[in-house]
């Protein structure tokens, strides 16, 4: 995708995707000059196909599926530099949050699974458990990305040093964390919200 | 809550991290606070602010997650405690966000059933100790001051970014921490990498990516002279700690490690530095704490990886 040329015409320019973005995001892309300092200062853009400022310039052209397909939404640390240094007030880390929920939606097509994957476990131990369940989290982890061996060695360290409980509890409350994400369906099935 | 003749009393939101892999933040935010006289109720019943992957991917979720813990905080009295950056920034930037968008908030106190309490103060413990505890009022309480510990103030991303959010202090320069170390006796040095991305929570998705950024913030503090980091957040204690070994292993000979053999060329930067000291880690609290002389065992130091006691037995502090 990176290599290919970008071909400009109806066909490939999908605005639709760009107005979806901007709604989510509260932030206008066609505010940016590509001045290029978000990319400057951003610590992962060197892990990135397309850097920060890339994006944007990518969404101004209504080449979402080329922001999409790439790995770049998902080496985002959410570090907000972009968004404090941009002259134009681009709210850069809100529109990669509004990329990576539609990419999130959409389930793909990032090449970027192990993100995804971390994301979506830490969610749903929130809705099973109210708090977080570091060990459950790590070790789930490691098996459905297959990465057995993933720090293989920290793990009892962190366990004989109190960093890592063996059993976690219930929220005695859990049962409010399940309404709120019931209800946060319910209104996206309604329409009502993004 | 203003500073004077009432007992200065908070609310507290420890956060996931602070009962688990961060719990010597939690150990010393309460043994500071016990010496400093300074009351702190932990909010019952608290749940998970969604950190950075709620948000990543489910914003409407992040915002809900935060509202409902500032309803729960408001069966507290006093303005909300927060001691880890990430909880902070999320339940900052939930009332920030809020504030303004009147749609959002619908919808939150929808998914919330109840309305969004907006008001209740938000406060890092970096702010207490600094404005409303004060400063000179924190030099006064020293009881042995850290004389000689040359300290790396670390800020990471979230304490003061994006502007207006946080509240804590300015964006891009910030001094909260080195005004802190001062009033405690200590030496904050000059360096480059105070500000810097420690990597985050890809420490679970993406440990590469963590062991290059900490490394360049680890190299910074040594090339300025520091003995030791400061930081006020669980993940960049966690990254900068936990994994200072591995970071070792995967810089301190380019080209033969596994690591290098894994990542390739884009990886791994050149190190020419020599100086491969072990830096220990400290949270605010500790080091505040232990000025306040706090006794050392009630510091949580036996949980940290890189132990400190060596450096603190060093500068005549234990």
């Amino acid at each position: 995708m990176k290599n290919k040329l970008m071909h400009l015409s109806n066909e490939t320019m999908n605005v639709g995707f760009v107005k979806k973005v901007e709604a989510l995001s509260g932030s206008s892309v066609r505010r940016c000059f590509q001045c290029g300092k978000c990319s400057a200062g951003c610590p992962m853009s060197t892990f990135m196909e397309h850097p920060p400022n890339r994006i944007v310039r990518l969404l101004q052209l209504g080449q979402g599926q080329r922001v999409l397909a790439g790995r770049s939404i998902w080496y985002c640390a959410s570090c907000e530099t972009c968004t404090t240094r941009c002259p134009n007030k681009v709210d850069l880390a809100a529109i990669m949050d509004a990329l990576r929920k539609l990419s999130w939606d959409a389930d793909g097509p990032s090449k970027e699974s192990y993100v995804q994957l971390a994301n979506r476990l830490f969610i749903e131990n929130i809705r099973t458990y109210g708090r977080q369940y570091e060990l459950r989290l790590g070790a789930i982890f490691n098996m459905k990305s297959g990465q057995f061996l993933k720090d293989l060695m920290l793990g009892p360290k962190l366990i004989s040093k109190g960093k890592l409980k063996m059993f976690h509890s219930k929220n005695r409350n859990i049962g409010e964390i399940e309404g709120i994400f019931k209800r946060i369906e319910e209104m996206r099935k309604k329409g009502e919200a993004l | 809550m203003t500073p004077g003749k009432k007992k200065l009393s908070y609310s507290y939101y420890p956060g996931c991290s602070l009962h688990a892999s961060g719990r010597e933040y939690d150990i010393s935010t309460r043994a500071l606070f016990k010496a400093l006289n300074v009351g702190l109720k932990e909010v019952p019943d608290w749940f998970c602010c969604g950190a950075t992957p709620a948000h990543n991917v489910d914003e409407l979720l992040s915002l809900s997650l935060c509202a409902k813990n500032l309803s729960l905080a408001d069966q507290v009295e006093g303005d909300l405690a927060v001691a880890c950056a990430a909880c902070f920034s999320r339940l900052k930037t939930t009332q920030h966000h809020l504030k303004e968008d009147a749609t959002k908030r619908k919808q939150v106190e929808y998914a919330i059933d109840g309305p969004a309490s907006l008001n209740k103060p938000v406060k890092h413990i970096l702010e207490i100790l600094a404005r409303e505890y004060g400063l000179a009022k924190l030099e006064e309480s020293v009881k042995k001051p850290l004389m000689g510990l040359k300290v790396a103030a670390y800020y990471g991303c979230l304490l003061t970014r994006p502007p207006e959010v946080p509240e804590l202090d300015d964006c891009e320069d910030p001094s909260i921490m080195e005004d802190i170390l001062r009033a405690l006796g200590a030496e904050p040095v000059k360096w480059s990498h105070r500000m810097e991305c420690c990597g985050a929570n890809f420490t679970l998705s993406r440990p590469g990516v963590v062991l290059k950024l900490s490394n360049a913030i680890l190299e910074s503090a040594r090339l300025a002279g520091a003995d030791c980091i400061m930081v006020a957040c669980p993940l960049c204690h966690g990254n900068l700690d936990i994994r200072q070994k591995e970071i070792k292993e995967a810089f301190g000979a380019p080209d033969s490690t596994l690591f290098g053999s894994i990542f390739g060329s884009d990886l791994p930067i050149a190190n020419t530095s020599e100086d491969r000291r072990d830096l220990p880690i400290f949270y605010i609290t500790q080091l505040a704490a232990l000025a306040m002389g706090v006794a050392s065992q009630s510091l949580g130091f036996e949980s940290v990886i890189i132990d400190p006691k060596p450096l603190l037995r060093d500068k005549q502090l234990l």
